[in-house]
């Protein structure tokens, strides 16, 4: 009994000397934090109970839950696919308009097919003579310049590419006004029969010269190397394509 | 003896289809393997040279009808190492691995100098074989593997029919 008053009485003592100085109690901390964590736990267990026994009463739904999500998973897939593929089709279209302002358009192609055995650097594209693709045309995209018109036929169309060894086109080095014959390489185009005064420099941009099948100023590619002998009375620029002509979709097709 | 006449015909148009749409993206240094030439030597191996002929001129046409301004050169090509691998595979085991893929190389080469000979007799620009002899020896490697993988996937599959 009296321990009951001793304590009673320590407890009123702390809670008024509390109470005087303005902080809060101890003993009111240690009730409040032991309530708190009393709190908690029950608030776990209560939302664990409840959200297993919701787990349990809505396992028949779950199933077909998780099947329609899959389905509407798959479709928002094939959805994302098909917008960036439009994405990059219309990037390429957009790449094409400044050709199409610049020249006289034949027709707008797409790139249907490669030689099956690889022996000449060429592509097919699906425009014709009933487009009005004729021989010797011109073929570009936004980049630059792709090759030139080999063959065409009704509904299709052979472009022997700036790569091919047998490809010659008339070439102006920009900076200097320099003339050459730019001659395919397989992989990168050679700028022949240029004079040695020309002082060439690795970076130069190389670009038509007025010809058969492209008028003066479209971009064949950029200088990469100079190969110049002492004795030699030309010297010859090699030339990385503008275009990258392993990753050619649409192609527009220019006259004279 | 041999694959029988339809089975044959099948291997060609496989390889015109990869020849067409899936070629291209084994590219390696400018070369592209050629499945076409991988079947006649294929076939060719198992058959007397007479078969061999036949089919090399049919596939030689199949790749000629494809390309653009070839002439006859890949037909007369495919036919002669058609004959030459029909000759030389009597001396040999047809599924012998390493000189199937032997002969693979050895006809990519030999096709494609052929075919620069036929086109340079036809008008086209001389010294052609030597431009492409590096892409050649490419494709001469992509055809080994190739015809390695097609021996491969054969024997797979007499040894799932036979258990």
């Amino acid at each position: 009994m009296i321990a009951v008053i001793i304590v009673a009485a320590v407890i009123a003592l702390v809670q008024i000397a509390a109470a005087r100085s303005g902080t809060p109690s101890p003993i009111s901390a240690v009730g409040t934090s032991v309530l708190a964590l009393v709190e908690e736990t029950a608030s776990s267990a209560g939302n664990a109970v409840r959200n297993g026994a919701t787990a349990v009463l809505s396992l028949p739904h779950l199933t077909h839950d998780n099947q329609t999500l899959l389905a509407r998973n798959v479709a928002l897939a094939r959805q994302n696919a098909q917008l960036h593929e439009r994405v990059a089709a219309d990037a390429q279209t957009l790449s094409l308009q400044p050709v199409i302002a610049a020249n006289r358009v034949v027709a707008q192609a797409r790139v249907i097919g490669f030689p099956p055995e690889n022996e000449s650097r060429s592509l097919t594209i699906d425009a014709g003579t009933r487009a009005g693709v004729q021989k010797d045309d011109g073929v570009m995209v936004g980049g630059g310049i792709v090759g030139i018109v080999q063959e065409a036929d009704p509904w299709s169309s052979t472009v022997l590419l700036i790569t091919d060894y047998t490809s010659r086109i008339p070439a102006v080095v920009q900076r200097g006004r320099w003339w050459g014959i730019a001659r395919g390489n397989l992989s990168s185009v050679r700028v022949e029969y240029v004079s040695q005064d020309a002082s060439l420099h690795v970076g130069d941009v190389v670009v038509t010269g007025e010809g058969r099948s492209f008028h003066s100023g479209n971009v064949i590619g950029t200088v990469t190397a100079i190969e110049r002998s002492d004795t030699g009375l030309y010297q010859t620029a090699v030339v990385k394509p503008a275009v990258d002509l392993n990753a050619l979709d649409r192609v527009v097709v220019v006259g004279k | 003896m041999g694959p029988p006449w339809w089975l044959a015909t099948l291997w060609l148009l496989a390889a015109l289809l990869f020849q067409l749409v899936a070629a291209r993206w084994f590219t390696l240094r400018d070369a592209i393997p050629s499945a076409v030439l991988v079947a006649v030597v294929y076939y060719a191996i198992r058959v007397d040279t007479r078969r061999a002929a036949i089919y090399g001129l049919a596939a030689g046409l199949c790749d000629d009808l494809l390309s653009t301004g070839t002439g006859g050169a890949w037909t007369i090509a495919t036919t002669l190492v058609a004959i030459f691998a029909g000759m030389l595979s009597r001396n040999f085991f047809a599924d012998s691995l390493l000189l199937a893929a032997s002969m693979a190389a050895v006809a990519t080469l030999l096709r494609n100098t052929i075919f620069w000979i036929v086109r340079s007799a036809q008008g086209y620009p001389s010294g052609m074989a030597g431009l492409h002899f590096h892409q050649m020896l490419w494709q001469a490697l992509l055809n080994a593997a190739l015809i390695a993988i097609v021996i491969f996937l054969g024997r797979w599959r007499e040894n799932y029919r036979t258990g």
